[in-house]
């Protein structure tokens, strides 16, 4: 599926001479979106109770006809494949196009929620109200309902953030080591609050936290969706208005501002954005990771560090592959299924490395 | 609109912690000529000229065509100048078109329709890289990558002067890496600028450029403007050697009369 969505064939055609990337992103664009109906349609066929295919269109669309699902079929498919891929795919679209917004608002193409300590920090506030929510934060729980743990990884992602760019940017350049160093110090931290209140937990939040810290899809229902998709999606709607500030400041700050771009504005949009999207996730997905770096790179390489195109490109081919993900995570060792977070690690660290090492000589740690 | 438009210092100064970087400076660049700003390496040229482009917070008062530039929206500065920074830095791959497509963001360049749509490549053009749109910014030699992100500050204010009002090139150190075609390339387009109506504010280090080009010259000397006036006032023997602390001669061209400065006439003494 992927290699069908990176045709060199198709970038080929329209040879690059002058420089412009922008028919390319907007062809690719429009591959993406095709491949992911193509995915959520084959993730919603996929899995234990097998339906083709076609059989789930037709029943999604209401219909019917001579290959029509059972009932036992359709009711799978409705209540417990659908809002999965539904997740799968605002979860995946969530973490690439932070990962996105991210990388341009750090100007570095490391910077990941996942590996600068957002998600730690998002953690921490997930874990907190899992652990504290029924002694001292109840009176939150009782006014927030449903929407307390994603509000609790929001701060959380928040806060990691806020910390992160004060200390690794001076005078509007980020320094990668510090960035980097800063985040394995705030992850740590948070780790360590996290832990502490782990070793506080009992058994039957014991289970819910290791199940839920894994990283997985599995506990997709729409009461989940309804917590965490308006705020997603809320994130996710800022893209376009930021993504020509973080074009410009690919300049740096001080030529942004020359650029006449409102470069306080847009990073402090992001900056909540990208809390936002994270927190949201890692509520309802727990850690989800790599698909925040690997995804905007790839599309880099294919389409250019234009914004306007990279952050939907971002979101179509992010949501693509947590679906894909989670389709091999579900199956491949059926009927039991692996945590989707391990699929996205085993498949993203190598990825990550790659990246180190062909950038090596650029990035001058 | 008969009003001369320029960019007016009074007493300006910068602070940076508890350094004084540059105190009292009064100066006035118009519309129409170029100023540029000379002096030994620390004096302040490149402090003065962000305060001007409003990088750095300052004290004293910066105007353009008679408003408060602290008080503009980058919207609207970005419509009346456009800055040439020292060295750029560029985070990811942007191909040249892709970046000098950059100045075009502030939509105020001035032309419209298919003449803005073909504007990136003539500013490329007009720079002496016709035909490197298409190439990696990151691959580009340092001279080749100053004169991308001058194409791109020339796109984002390419009329001189816009619906009456002029507009203004600051540029730190133009020509600092280039060759010398590149470095005359250069100065000749500023001073184009000029003539169309324009303003030019320039940090320049080779004073033989600054004479040949300036219609202004703003000495700086440990964060004063301590000379300013035509090239012929300002470059004199003593003048220069005060400013730059090393005794120096200031000959002149035999036939154009612009003076020069060569770093051999220190032996004369």
């Amino acid at each position: 599926m992927l290699q069908r969505m990176t045709p060199e064939a198709a970038s080929s055609r329209t040879q690059q001479l002058d420089g412009d990337r922008s028919r390319r992103a907007r062809l690719a664009i429009f591959f993406l979106a095709i491949g992911l109906a193509a995915a959520f349609l084959f993730s919603l066929a996929s899995g234990a109770s097998d339906a083709s295919m076609l059989a789930v269109a037709s029943d999604l669309l209401g219909l019917g006809g001579e290959n029509a699902l059972s009932v036992r079929d359709s009711i799978i498919v409705v209540d417990v494949r659908l809002p999965r891929a539904v997740l799968g795919i605002l979860i995946g679209a969530a973490l690439a196009v932070s990962g996105a917004v991210m990388q341009g608002l750090f100007r570095n193409p490391l910077a990941d929620p996942g590996l600068v300590g957002v998600s730690a920090g998002a953690s921490l506030g997930a874990i907190s109200v899992i652990v504290l929510g029924a002694t001292s934060l109840a009176p939150i729980v009782g006014f927030l309902g449903i929407y307390t743990l994603p509000a609790a990884a929001f701060i959380g992602g928040l806060v990691s953030t806020l910390v992160l760019y004060g200390v690794a940017t001076r005078r509007g350049q980020t320094s990668v080591a510090t960035m980097l160093l800063a985040g394995i110090a705030l992850g740590a931290m948070a780790n360590a609050f996290s832990g502490l209140l782990v070793y506080l937990a009992d058994d039957r939040q014991l289970r819910d936290l290791t199940f839920w810290g894994l990283g997985s899809l599995a506990g997709a229902t729409w009461a989940k969706i309804a917590a965490a998709g308006p705020i997603i999606v809320i994130g996710l709607a800022t893209a376009p208005f930021i993504a020509r500030g973080l074009n410009g400041l690919a300049l740096g700050e001080a030529t942004a501002g020359h650029l006449g771009i409102p470069v306080q504005r847009v990073k402090s949009v992001a900056i909540v954005a990208v809390a936002a999207t994270v927190g949201a996730s890692v509520a309802v997905s727990g850690g989800i990771g790599f698909v925040g770096i690997v995804v905007p790179h790839l599309l880099r390489l294919l389409i250019g560090p234009d914004n306007r195109y990279l952050l939907p490109a971002s979101a179509l081919l992010g949501g693509c592959l947590l679906l894909l993900a989670d389709s091999v995570a579900r199956t491949i060792v059926a009927p039991a299924e692996l945590p989707i977070g391990i699929v996205t690690a085993a498949v993203g660290a190598p990825f990550f490395l790659w990246i180190l090492l062909r950038r090596r000589g650029v990035l001058d740690l | 609109m008969t009003t001369l438009s320029a960019i007016e210092l009074r007493d300006v100064g910068v602070r940076i912690g508890h350094k004084q970087i540059v105190s009292g400076v009064n100066l006035v660049a118009p519309a129409g000529q170029l100023t540029a700003i000379v002096g030994p390496n620390g004096s302040g040229k490149s402090t003065l000229l962000k305060a001007i482009a409003g990088e750095w917070d300052h004290s004293g008062l910066i105007s353009i065509a008679g408003r408060d530039m602290a008080a503009l929206r980058p919207w609207e500065l970005a419509g009346l100048r456009a800055v040439l920074p020292q060295a750029a830095t560029l985070s990811f791959p942007f191909t040249v078109l892709e970046v000098v497509r950059l100045g075009l963001t502030g939509g105020r360049s001035g032309l419209t329709g298919a003449a803005l749509d073909m504007l990136p490549f003539e500013a490329l053009e007009r720079v002496d890289l016709a035909g490197f749109s298409g190439r990696f910014y990151q691959e580009l030699s340092g001279g080749e990558q100053q004169r991308v992100q001058l194409a791109r500050v020339l796109c984002q204010i390419w009329t001189p002067v816009l619906d009456g009002q002029a507009r203004y090139l600051l540029l730190d150190e133009p020509v600092s890496s280039l060759d010398i075609k590149h470095q005359l390339g250069i100065m000749s387009i500023a001073r184009e600028f000029a003539d169309a109506g324009g303003g030019v504010i320039a940090i320049m280090h080779d004073l033989n450029l600054t004479a040949m080009f300036a219609d202004k010259i703003a000495m700086m000397h440990r964060g004063r403007l301590e000379f300013d006036g035509s090239p012929a006032a300002v470059l004199t023997d003593n003048k220069v050697s005060q400013v730059f602390e090393c005794d120096l001669r200031v000959g002149v061209t035999p036939r154009a009369g612009s003076p020069f400065v060569l770093p051999q006439s220190t032996l004369l003494s």
